[in-house]
């Protein structure tokens, strides 16, 4: 099965994949990026409810300690550690990738902490978004991304894109309004040197999905460089361990929120990593970075935040959300035709031959289905469930509700939308992929 | 091959990912996203 050769790898991809199940996976694609967008957005409000005045590092060390329980306990609830020893089996240097897109992650995450700091969330969430721009430079220019895709798709990707962009500048300008105006220039660079490292991060991912790893699998070994990267960062810059565990202990009852934090983004990064598997990240990314929009009505509806604005703010803030739903469905209506397909298992060709990948894997992974069946669950994929339920119960026990107005209606609201998109995005992935 | 065994020798994995061209680009933007972390803090 091992012995196809590259044109038999793109007859295999080619021919059996029917128009059809493109054009469905597309649509998968398209869907999980707009629930990423509703959870990434979502993953500000726990955040939000943590007093200023920690250290960014604390923040962002705490966040990754939820990020990697949920990284681990997701996966292993889902399919099973056994499906991810396999795939690290096809595709071992994928471990690698996996763990520099961690480091990537956890360096662009405490910049945009320092970013909000100096300049605040509103006007530092568009900067570090420009990422979407950086991720379709690096989608065409490695990954074949938009070539045959004809003008017609070019101009609604850039031009989605420049929308979204132009949106949250908007969005952001409507907020700051209501702000002291204290655009910091170190603000202004860690934010747009977030986007730059969060832009580059795409480059594993696109590279793990077009060598037919799974996403769960991938998020596994992800979170190693993240919780390594971002430990070593705390360490460095707190003072050693003994300082970094004190202020750990000295926040017992933020511990659960900043936990909280994390676990949710994990849920809307799963649909984004799914996304960039099946649209690509000159797609993938733009959608899911509607999460600004998501962030604005937890920000403004939940929170509070429009209360005393001007009649103009809010014009602006409308105008921009308009905007970014523009940008969003020109994006999802510019799916890659058979042609661009085409140039895709390319691409995935070129990794396979490069690292000497199983063709079979990698065909499959490109249609959504497994090519081998890995064994069921195993007693410790149920372990890894308890123990990360146990720290979140234990936290929570702890955490206090910091003394914050909140509209309890429009939350119960948020969030019945977001469990929404998580079940319908769920039972699409499980119905068509089973999460392959 | 066999399914059951690796598609390609994990000792070879770092060898292949260092010859990999792309692998230099987020390296490289990873090293300088640390050094400007270390000015912003």
């Amino acid at each position: 099965m091992g012995e196809l050769t590259g044109l038999q790898l793109a007859n295999v991809a080619g021919e059996s994949v029917s128009r059809d199940r493109i054009r469905v996976l597309q649509r998968l694609g398209v869907f999980c990026g707009i629930a990423a967008g509703a959870w990434l957005g979502a993953a500000e409000a726990p955040a939000k409810l943590v007093s200023a005045g920690l250290s960014p590092f604390l923040i962002s060390f705490l966040m990754v300690v939820g990020v990697f329980l949920g990284r681990w306990s997701l996966p292993a609830a889902l399919r099973g550690t056994a499906g991810i020893r396999t795939d690290i089996r096809n595709a071992p240097h994928l471990v690698i990738w996996a763990i520099i897109a961690g480091c990537l992650w956890s360096v662009a995450n405490t910049l945009t902490i320092f970013a909000i700091r100096d300049l605040g969330l509103s006007i530092a969430f568009p900067l570090w978004n420009s990422n979407a721009l950086i991720g379709i430079l690096w989608g065409v220019l490695f990954f074949h991304e938009l070539k045959d895709a004809g003008r017609g798709k070019w101009i609604a990707v850039l031009g989605g894109a420049l929308l979204m962009f132009v949106g949250g500048i908007l969005l952001a300008r409507a907020s700051a309004r209501q702000m002291s105006p204290q655009a910091a220039t170190r603000g202004m660079v860690a934010a747009l040197g977030a986007g730059v490292l969060w832009g580059t991060m795409y480059i594993p991912y696109r590279k793990a999905y077009l060598s037919g790893m799974n996403p769960l699998s991938f998020v596994s070994f992800f979170t190693v460089g993240e919780l390594c990267m971002m430990t070593a960062l705390a360490v460095r810059y707190l003072g050693g361990f003994k300082e970094l565990w004190l202020q750990i202990v000295a926040v017992g009852h933020l511990q659960f929120w900043l936990l909280a934090a994390g676990l949710v983004w994990v849920i809307g990064d799963i649909f984004q990593q799914y996304a960039v598997k099946y649209i690509g990240v000159s797609r993938g990314i733009p959608l899911s970075n509607s999460n600004q929009l998501w962030g604005l009505l937890w920000g403004a509806l939940a929170f509070g935040e429009f209360r005393g604005w001007g009649h103009s703010a809010v014009a602006a803030a409308i105008y921009g959300s308009i905007l970014m739903a523009l940008g969003m469905a020109a994006i999802s209506f510019s799916t890659a035709g058979k042609s661009e397909y085409g140039q895709w298992r390319e691409a995935a060709h070129r990794e396979q031959r490069r690292y000497g990948i199983d063709a079979q894997f990698v065909s499959s992974a490109m249609e959504g289905r497994a090519s081998q069946t890995t064994s069921s669950s195993r007693w410790w994929d149920g372990l890894l469930v308890v123990v990360a339920t146990a720290v979140f119960v234990w936290t929570a026990g702890l955490a206090r509700l910091p003394a914050i107005a909140l509209n309890w209606q429009v939350v119960c609201g948020l969030v019945t939308v977001g469990l929404a998109l998580l079940a319908a995005a769920t039972l699409f992935l499980w119905k068509l992929t089973r999460f392959n | 091959m066999n399914p059951s065994e690796p598609a390609a020798d994990e000792r070879n994995a770092l060898v292949l990912v260092l010859r990999d061209a792309h692998f230099w680009v987020p390296t490289i933007v990873l090293l300088a996203g640390l050094v400007l972390l270390r000015w912003v803090s």
